[in-house]
This record gives structure tokens, sequence and C-alpha cells, in this order.
């Protein structure tokens, strides 16, 4: 009896143990998100005006903002979705409804696990010598090659795993009716699978929105307003780079302004592929 | 196979009228890669009939039902070899389109799966695939689908509203209208009932009563009772191999294997 009760006060406590080691550890990871997300919050909330919206990346010590940056920031992110997420979803189609079983399909989605995790400055030291080498010239259009090299890999995955989610039999239920495959799967598949595929490119998207080093060699900066897509173009993440290294006070401003803004795009972008994930799931069930 | 033939004209007198055979298997063996699943299945699918398979659990009862519309052949690996005659044409041949044998050959499912969409367009779906129809004729044939199905009623004001929302026996209920708004001639049915209650496994049954008068039925099932109650034919499986077939009373009351009778009276299985 004694015996059993010293068994069991011994693993409440070894429990007790592994629950104050994890808590701790968890505790650990957010002191330093909390610590990062405040700083960001606390100086840059202070840098934003109206000046940041509607002026010109400045020289130092000048008063301007950062709307050629937010301009060129857009651009490229959304030419690098427009390039990566349609081809990403066709390739994710392959894999999933077509290679699946296959010994290709596994080496496919290998590769691309690799490219999913592939260092964004490797990907940029690429299309510098694909694009920029060639041409002779940074420009933004080598910019969103580079991003897109980051979205492909990212929209593959999530459409692979989210048509990979759609339960065998509704294939089998749309394809006992005679409907051919290439149907079912952009009619009905696609259709269970939408709210995924949609997130996937969103986190994409967030994720390009804050990559410094594959702009760095490719679409470089710019100080001035240019949406000409052969020039090199100025962008939120390399002129928080540059800036925040520069010893100009006002210059170190935007940078946390430019910051802020970033964090504050993703974050949202986080809760919109959130709340699309949620609304899926109840209209699943 | 002529005794069958015999015993089964025999049996149902009432219509007066001989039996064709819609469905007959010939030596039809299937594998999924290595496993042996089916042995040497010959059998005959009576016309506008209720055909049961049953036996226990990997006995092959679903994979035979599956080699019927091939609907086992998205998988890789899984071969079917042997013939199956649909109105004497093999339907295993290469030259047999799929898009024809699977609009004649309908199959509704273990677990009902509505696609994301409104109630009308899970009926319309195929349909629209194999036929050009104007408005009107669409909207008859979603009714009469679903009136066939028993599931008109309960549906009709609310058409435009996602499948998703329907309770599981009305789920199943408009799977089986999806199959049948393409106006099959056989109809295949996979447990269609493990997952409802008894309310909407009576309604389904009813409906598989209602239904024979027009298509050639094959139900798969585990529960005895359903196949003794809605079957004229059950063919009794066991091992990948058909042990028995016959008309359901005698499979019932006095089969003619050991191995029959030790399933049905649950003594194994």
């Amino acid at each position: 009896m004694s015996e059993s009760s010293n068994l069991h006060r011994w693993r409440a406590i070894k429990n007790q143990i592994a629950l104050v080691l994890s808590g701790a550890a968890a505790l650990f990871g957010l002191f330093w998100l909390t610590w990062i997300l405040w700083t960001t919050l606390s100086r840059g909330i202070g840098a934003i005006n109206w000046a940041l919206f509607t002026q010109m990346t400045p020289p130092p010590n000048e008063e301007g903002g950062l709307l050629n940056a937010f301009a060129g920031s857009a651009v490229m992110c959304l030419m690098a979705i427009a390039i990566g997420a349609p081809i990403g979803v066709a390739a994710g189609t392959y894999l999933a409804e077509y290679a699946n079983f296959r010994k290709i399909g596994h080496t496919i989605r290998f590769v691309n696990d690799i490219l999913l995790s592939a260092p964004s400055i490797v990907l940029g030291l690429f299309v510098y010598t694909l694009v920029v080498a060639t041409t002779g010239q940074f420009s933004a259009i080598a910019g969103s090659i580079a991003l897109a090299l980051i979205v492909l890999p990212v929209v593959v995955r999530t459409t692979d795993d989210m048509l990979r989610l759609v339960p065998s039999q509704m294939r089998e239920a749309a394809l006992s009716l005679g409907v051919p495959q290439w149907k079912v799967t952009v009619q009905i598949l696609y259709r269970g699978a939408l709210g995924g595929i949609v997130t996937g490119v969103l986190l994409a998207l967030a994720r390009i929105s804050g990559e410094t080093a594959p702009l760095l060699f490719t679409a470089f900066s710019s100080q001035y307003w240019s949406l000409d897509l052969t020039q090199p173009m100025s962008n939120v993440p390399v002129v928080v780079f540059q800036y925040a290294a520069s010893p100009y006070e006002s210059w170190q401003q935007l940078a946390w302004a430019g910051a802020f803004m970033l964090t504050m795009f993703v974050l949202v972008l986080g809760i919109c592929a959130r709340l699309i994930l949620l609304r899926n799931r109840i209209a699943n069930e | 196979m002529s005794d069958l033939r015999l015993a089964v004209n025999a049996a149902a007198p009432a219509t007066g009228e001989a039996l064709t055979n819609k469905l007959v298997a010939r030596k039809l063996g299937f594998r999924y890669g290595d496993t042996q699943a089916l042995r040497d299945v010959s059998i005959d699918i009576p016309e506008r009939r209720v055909t049961a398979l049953i036996g226990p659990s990997g006995c092959g009862k679903s994979t035979l039902l599956r080699v019927f519309n091939r609907i086992y052949a998205i998988y890789p690996k899984q071969v079917a070899d042997g013939e199956v005659l649909l109105d004497g044409e093999n339907i295993l041949g290469p030259k047999y389109p799929l898009s024809r044998l699977r609009s004649k050959i309908g199959m509704v499912f273990q677990k009902p799966v509505p696609f994301p969409m409104s109630i009308y367009e899970n009926v319309a779906y195929a349909i629209r695939h194999h036929e050009k129809l104007t408005r009107t004729q669409m909207d008859e044939r979603v009714e009469e689908a679903l009136q066939q199905a028993a599931l008109w009623t309960e549906v009709k004001d609310k058409l435009k509203r996602s499948a998703l929302g329907l309770s599981g026996g009305q789920q199943q209920r408009l799977c089986i209208a999806r199959a049948i708004a393409l106006h099959p001639e056989v109809l295949l049915l996979d447990e269609p009932t493990s997952a409802l209650d008894p309310i909407a496994t009576g309604k389904i049954e009813q409906l598989v009563a209602d239904l024979k008068a027009r298509y050639t039925i094959v139900i798969v099932t585990h529960n005895m009772q359903q196949a003794a109650r809605c079957s004229d034919f059950t063919a009794f499986m066991y091992l990948g191999e058909l042990i028995e077939h016959g008309i359901t009373e005698k499979m019932f009351t006095n089969p003619g294997k050991q191995q029959t009778e030790d399933y049905i009276t649950g003594r194994f299985g």
C-alpha cells in the first residue's frame, strides 16, 4: 500500500518537473518574441506619420517617407505571387493528383522541401547570375523572379498537402460519375481545398514581404519613385537594412517605421490566413 | 449456372418475365500489388434485381464492386484480369471508354460524400458533363432524381443551399440522387447504410426496393438482415472467392455450403 502510494507520489513529482520545464521553455521562446515585437512597436509607432506614406525616401538628415519603398515592395511581391502561385498550384496539383503514389512524386516532393528551406541569399545570388549579370542591370524583374522562387515551394507544398487532405472518397465519388480527372480536380477538389491553397499563397506573401537577401542582389534599391520593371526598384526590406545601419537619426527612424509596417503586414496576413482556415474547417464540419 | 437460372426464374414467377443477366463476371481475378484480392470469380448479376454481396471483412466483396465500374483504375498497382461483361461487352477491355462505363454504372459509397457545392449543383454536376440540357430540362432532371431518391420534399425549398448542411441520411440519399440522375443501368451500393442511423437506413432500404424496378442493383452489406430484407439474390464471398450464389431466401434458409451456413448463423466473420 505504502509502496504504491510512494510510486504515485514520485510520478506526480516527475509530472510536475516535466510541466515546469516545458512551461519554462515555452516562456523562454515567447519572451524573445514579445521583446522583438515590443521593440518594433514602441520604436516604430512613434515614427509613423502622414509623410511616411506620401513622401519618397530622403537623403540623409532630411525629412521624408517610404512611399517609393512601399510601392516597390507591393509591385515586386505581387509579381512574385503572379509568377510563383500559378506554377506552384499546378505543380502541387501534379504531385497530389497525378504523381502521388509514384516514385517521381516522392522525388519531386523531396527536392521541393529542399528548395523550401534553401537560404534565400542563395536564391538571390542564383538570380543575380542568371538575370542581373546577363542583362548587366539590377531590375525589379530580377527581384520578382528571386521572390517567386521563394513563393514557389511554399505554394507547391500547401497545394499538395491541402489536395491530399481532400478525402479520396470525394475523388472516387466524382470519378465514378464518369467525369474526367482534370474536371474533377478543377471543379471539385479545388473547391474543397480552396481555403488551404489561398492560405498557402497568403503565407508565401507574408514570407517574401520581409525578404531582404534575395532583393539585395537583384532589385537592389532606389532612392526615387520608379515603377520601371527593368530598373532597380526601392523596397521596404532593403531600405530598412540600409537605413538601420546608417549613422543618421532620420534614416534610423524611417527604418523603425518600415520594420513596424512590415511586422503589421505579416501579422494581418497571418490573421487572415487563420480566419480563412477556421472558416473552412467550420464549413467542412 | 443454368441451375441458378432455372431456380431464379422459378422463384420469380410474379413478374412472369425471364431474367437476363446485366453484368457477368468470368474468371475474374484482382490484385492490389502483391495481394490477390479476388480469385477466379464468376458471377451473373440479373437485370432489375437486387444482388447482395455478403462475407466477412476483407473477403473481396467491395473489391468486386469496385471492378464493376473500374474505379480501382485510379490507383496504380491495382490490376484486374478475366472478363466482366456489361450487356455482353467486356468492360475490362482497354477500348471500353471509362466515361461511358461510369455513366452506365453508378456507384454510391459507404460514407456519404456530397461535393462542396449546392444541393442542386451536386445533382446537376455530372449531367452537365454528359449531356447538353436547357435550364428547364435540367431543372426537371434534378427534380426527377431527387424525387426518385425520396429526398425532394425535404430539400425542394433549399436547393441553392450547400449540400454539406444536410444530415448524414439526407447526404446519402443525395449521393444516390446524384448517381441516378445520369440514368444509369446499374447501381452499385457499397455499404450505403453503415454510417447511418436506423431511420435513415430504413429509408435507404425502402429506396432500394423502389429503385429495382428501373435499375440493376448490387449492394455490399455487412448486415445480414439487410441482405435478407432487400435483396433477391445473395452472393457469399470468402477470402477472395465466390463461395455460393443464389436466391436470397434459399441462401438464408437452406444454404448449399457449410461455410455459408456458418457465416449467416454467426459462427464466424
